[in-house]
């Protein structure tokens, strides 16, 4: 029987190779969509789950009452005091929730890492890294030790065994305790963990968020109970204390001040659905990102459907073909499940084609595709081939029953007797899904528009700085507190480099903001803005406008001692209308006495923008490296000229290796650069939204194709008749295509509601963002009307051209 | 109203090369009632087909109403059809998703008649070939010899020079097929030029003019007795 059927169905393939090859490889293509957002979904769940304490490890982030802010970090005598009155509490462990990048030293062998972590002897119970070597707890209980991955290890000791070693770091040596082996993915993937991440001046210190902090509670405990305890730790602690020491009932100080919330995100599933932190990074590896996830599921589930679509299309349509061999069929005693049978067994065998064609896709493409998300995915796991043959019986229900249901249910006699072929069943069918087809062809359309504008018009906007020709020179130094002596020295150095045209420098970068902010409160106004500490000539050199007042300049003294600039946004916010000449109290204090330090206004800095263009300009306050010495900068900013780039360059990196610090490579990164990279996933959003573009109107082109070419072919004998009867080309030419223009415009209006739906939700993201004009739709409906018509014309056309004899006769 | 001279028709495929027609001439004039037989094969419905313009010719002269036909384009023959030329098949070639009044309207709808005008046109002739109780029905729904009165409708109702008929008896019972040929002849004696194809004497009959056609050649041409309609009459 199964030979029997694999006989026709070969058959069938030979007759019409090139439809069978466009069936299989469109629905390879949807398989091979589902198969990459399937990979990816598989390696985001991933992340921590080899970790047995997943889910009694929680991590514990702030949300700060006064500013809305929420941050990851805690203060070291929250947890210690969690810690101690809260027995369900089993352990806490402080980390850093960022990577250091810096030189590894053991005798002469340097190693540079870019995965280096602090923490303190907390860690392993909370990442229970499997130990291969040394000690298996209290790892970092002494403030010099370290441990490290094996491959960290195997890199720095080659084959020496580096237990009891001493390394060194930041200017310090520490001791190796542990080697371990890194599981993978994970939220924390460190090659190094140093101990002793406390500093000893924040040990009292309720107010110094400067930590990460995990807390493990013990199995069965209740986390909402817990939550509830911490709360009222810091309640008591902060909240309660702060209200005492200011005179102020309590009530009144969280009217005045706000209270802190506490959060606790269960490590099992922070990665993806943890709270966001305001300054988007909770641990090292970074958060996942849910919102591509959903895009990628979302759009790679809307092409699968779109190439089932055109599978069930194409099977009922041909079935016409196939009706007299089942009339026959059923004749000779085959039974409709037979039938079904038979129809469902082609569709399995077209599914194996597709899925292995979806995989030498996927396989091909995979580099590419790691490239973009920025992983390294594979093809393979158990979990996975059992999702591929998931795929494979869900395909295989949905593309396969409808048509073998519809065929099954021919009558036989009037298969038979002919006549069957103009028969008008499934018809309606088959036009839905066509419309349906228009609507995601629509939708994709008029999205890859608007995601391609909005991201043209962040990479034109003007930013209210230029950084063309401007170079970003991490600066780092062993000392902090020599640098701005040092940056000085270098500075005039650098200066006398053939081709720079400029040296400069702030405390922060383009793109990722300053390195910090500081409260006040003007007027009854409280305030957050971030500090701009930066050399003179800073605002010149970035061509960076003032609008009202003058820059900060060396022939002031007080310049660096009480002056300052504020931006729009903060004169704004502080209803400030003449702001030149005002004094404001600052949030820090002067060390002998509690008065604050004051500013005098001297000028108002045009906006620009410092972070990307999601966030809003925050308020900026300006003030000279001098007038603080926090030394927190650690870039230099250097003009070069555009000509002899190269030799600038290398002179440039021979300076900074012999001067500034040898330990540290060289390297650079054009400012414009820099700040491309905060609409770098917008531009990856836009390229992924191109690609499936191009997917998608190749498939609904070849749907389209398939369909029409059925519905006219099953119409040559009108066709024939209405010739005879004398109608010309043209007309039956809009005979022909008048009802795919009308598909096409009602695809078309299904599609703009979602388009309009969730692009809008999208552009929400952006502070700075593009209005929903018509264009995209228009531009959509005109390109999706011009492709209809080509196709179904070319098609229309070459079916008008048929020798009408042959239909009058033999029909 | 045509003439035919010389008229020739190879069928050329890529071993055999097969003369439908070898030289036929021919003359019909306006009111003619002509009849063409002969067996399968022997080239009458070729040249039904070329006279009605949905195939062309080789070699050879074809006038119709003093125009040469022979080597006018597609766009030109299509125009000449649609004004001059009215059908009637054996199978009757209807559009089965179209109802009786949309079949019969599309003549008129290629030859951009007036809306208010093809109704009138329609019912007319409905009303003629006592089909108007039929008129919103499908095809599908109607007996043979109604649905070849509703395709000699089609082929009347845009008022054509000349009927071509190809064996309009052939797919119908001797009742209907009586009655068909009843209709033709009716036509007939109103003054419409036909041209019919068919392998029935009896059909043949009916005309004022018989041509037998063997191997694309008029071999004998013979002109009917009038007794038929004693014949019919009697019936």
């Amino acid at each position: 029987m199964i030979f029997n059927w694999f006989k026709i169905f070969i058959y069938h393939l030979k007759q019409s190779k090139l439809f069978s090859f466009l069936n299989v490889l469109g629905l390879s293509i949807g398989i091979a969509g589902v198969i990459f957002a399937i990979l990816y979904w598989n390696n985001e769940n991933a992340y921590d789950q080899w970790n047995p304490e997943k889910e009694n490890v929680y991590q514990v982030l702030n949300k700060i009452g006064m500013t809305g802010d929420t941050w990851a970090t805690s203060s070291i005598p929250f947890g210690e005091t969690c810690k101690a009155t809260i027995p369900e509490i089993e352990s806490i462990a402080f980390l850093n929730i960022w990577y250091s990048e810096a030189p590894i030293k053991y005798k002469d062998q340097k190693v540079m890492d870019k995965k280096i972590m602090g923490a303190d002897n907390g860690f392993f119970d909370v990442f229970p890294f499997p130990i291969l070597k040394g000690a298996k707890t209290n790892i970092l209980k002494e403030n010099n030790s370290v441990a490290m991955s094996e491959e960290a290890a195997k890199l720095l000791f080659k084959d020496e065994d580096p237990i009891g070693k001493s390394v060194s770091y930041e200017s310090k040596t520490y001791i190796v305790k542990s080697i371990y082996r890194l599981m993978k993915p994970s939220s924390i993937e460190p090659n190094f963990v140093f101990g002793g991440v406390r500093r000893e001046q924040d040990k009292d210190s309720w107010g110094n968020f400067n930590y990460g902090l995990m807390v493990k509670i013990k199995k069965g405990a209740d986390p909402v109970a817990v939550l509830k305890k911490m709360q009222n730790v810091d309640f008591v602690n902060r909240t309660l204390k702060d209200a005492k020491e200011s005179g102020m009932t309590v009530a009144q100080h969280i009217k005045e001040y706000g209270q802190t919330t506490v959060i606790l995100d269960q490590l099992k599933t922070a990665r993806l659905y943890g709270t966001k932190s305001s300054s988007g990074r909770n641990f090292p590896e970074g958060r996942g990102n849910l919102q591509l996830l959903y895009i990628m599921v979302g759009l790679s589930i809307l092409i699968l459907v779109l190439s089932l679509v055109n599978y069930i299309n194409l099977a009922t349509a041909s079935a016409i073909k196939r009706a007299k061999e089942v009339g026959v069929r059923k004749i000779v005693g085959a039974t409709k499940k037979q039938i079904i049978a038979q129809f469902i067994f082609e569709t399995a065998i077209i599914v194996i084609l597709a899925i292995i064609f979806a995989l030498a896709i996927v396989e091909l493409s995979l580099p590419y595709y790691n490239n973009f998300l920025k992983k390294t995915l594979t093809m393979n796991g158990g979990e996975f081939y059992l999702q591929l043959i998931f795929i494979f019986g869900l395909v295989i229900v949905l593309a396969g029953i409808f048509p073998a249901v519809y065929i099954s249910n021919f009558e036989t006699l009037k298969v038979l007797k002919g006549n069957f072929s103009r028969s008008k069943s499934g018809i309606w069918v088959r036009n839905s899904m066509l419309i349906f087809q228009f609507g995601i062809a629509a939708f994709f359309i008029i999205g890859a528009l608007i995601v391609n504008s909005q991201v043209n018009y962040m990479m034109n906007k003007d930013l209210g700085f230029s950084g063309d020709q401007i170079i970003r020179i991490p600066y780092s130094l062993p000392d902090f507190r020599t640098k701005t002596d040092k940056y000085q020295t270098a500075k005039q150095e650098i200066a006398k480099i053939t081709g720079v045209q400029g040296v400069t420098t702030f405390a922060g970068s383009f793109g990722n903001s300053t390195n910090s902010s500081s409260g006040f409160t003007h007027n009854g106004i409280f305030v957050q803005p971030r500090n701009v500490e930066m050399d003179f000539g800073f605002l010149e050199m970035m061509k960076i406008k003032i609008v009202k007042g003058r820059d900060l300049s060396p022939q002031f003294a007080s310049d660096t001692i009480d002056n300052w600039l504020i931006n729009e946004t903060l004169a704004k916010k502080l209803n400030l209308k003449n702001p030149i000449n005002t004094i404001i109290t600052s949030g820090w204090g002067r060390g002998n006495d509690n008065e604050n330090m004051k500013f005098k206004i001297v000028g108002v800095v045009k906006d620009f923008h410092i972070t990307g263009l999601q966030d809003k300009v925050p308020p900026m306050i300006f003030i000279n490296l001098k007038t603080l010495k926090w030394n927190n900068f650690d870039n230099i900013y250097v003009k070069v000229s555009p000509n002899n780039l190269s030799e600038t360059l290398a002179s440039l990196k021979a300076y900074w290796e012999k001067n500034v610090n040898p330990d540290y490579p060289f390297d650079y990164e054009f400012v414009n650069k820099g700040f491309a990279k905060t609409y770098e996933e917008q531009v990856k959003q836009k390229d992924v939204f191109f690609i499936l573009n191009l997917v998608v109107i190749i498939i609904a082109i070849f749907g389209l194709f398939a369909l029409a070419s059925f519905s006219m072919e099953r119409r040559l004998k009108e066709i024939a008749i209405r010739k005879t009867l004398g109608a010309e080309t043209d007309i039956l030419l809009k005979e022909l295509s008048k009802q795919y223009v009308i598909f096409c415009l009602m695809g078309f209006l299904i599609g703009i509601v979602p388009a309009y739906i969730l692009l809008q939700k999208w552009l929400e993201n952006f502070a700075f963002r593009i209005n929903v004009s018509v264009i995209p739709f228009t531009v959509a409906l005109v390109s999706l009307l011009i492709l209809t018509l080509m196709i179904v014309l070319a098609k229309a056309y070459q079916v008008t051209k048929i020798d009408i004899l042959k239909y009058l006769k033999y029909e | 109203m045509i003439t035919i001279q010389n008229l020739t028709k190879v069928f050329r495929t890529e071993e055999v090369e097969t003369s439908a027609l070898s030289g036929i001439s021919l003359e019909i004039k306006k009111g003619d009632f002509l009849t063409i037989m002969g067996p399968s094969g022997c080239g009458k419905s070729t040249l039904l087909n070329i006279i009605g313009l949905l195939d062309s010719a080789t070699d050879g002269s074809y006038k119709l109403l003093d125009q040469e036909m022979i080597g006018l384009k597609e766009k030109g023959r299509a125009a000449v059809r649609k004004e001059n030329i009215g059908f009637i098949f054996q199978n009757f070639n209807l559009i089965d998703e179209l109802s009786v009044y949309d079949n019969i309207e599309l003549p008129l709808l290629y030859n951009n008649v007036k809306a208010s005008d093809r109704k009138q046109k329609i019912e007319a002739i409905a009303e003629k070939l006592n089909i108007s109780h039929r008129l919103k029905h499908y095809p599908q729904q109607l007996s043979g010899g109604q649905q070849q009165r509703v395709a000699v409708a089609r082929a009347l109702v845009n008022d054509p020079k000349i009927i071509l008929a190809d064996e309009p008896t052939g797919n119908l019972d001797s009742k209907n097929g009586n009655e068909v040929m009843e209709l033709l002849t009716d036509l007939h004696a109103k003054g419409a030029t036909i041209l019919m194809v068919t392998h029935s004497d009896y059909d043949a009959s009916f005309s004022q003019k018989t041509i037998h056609m063997k191997d694309g050649v008029i071999f004998s041409e013979r002109f009917n007795q009038r007794n038929v309609d004693v014949f019919m009459d009697a019936k």
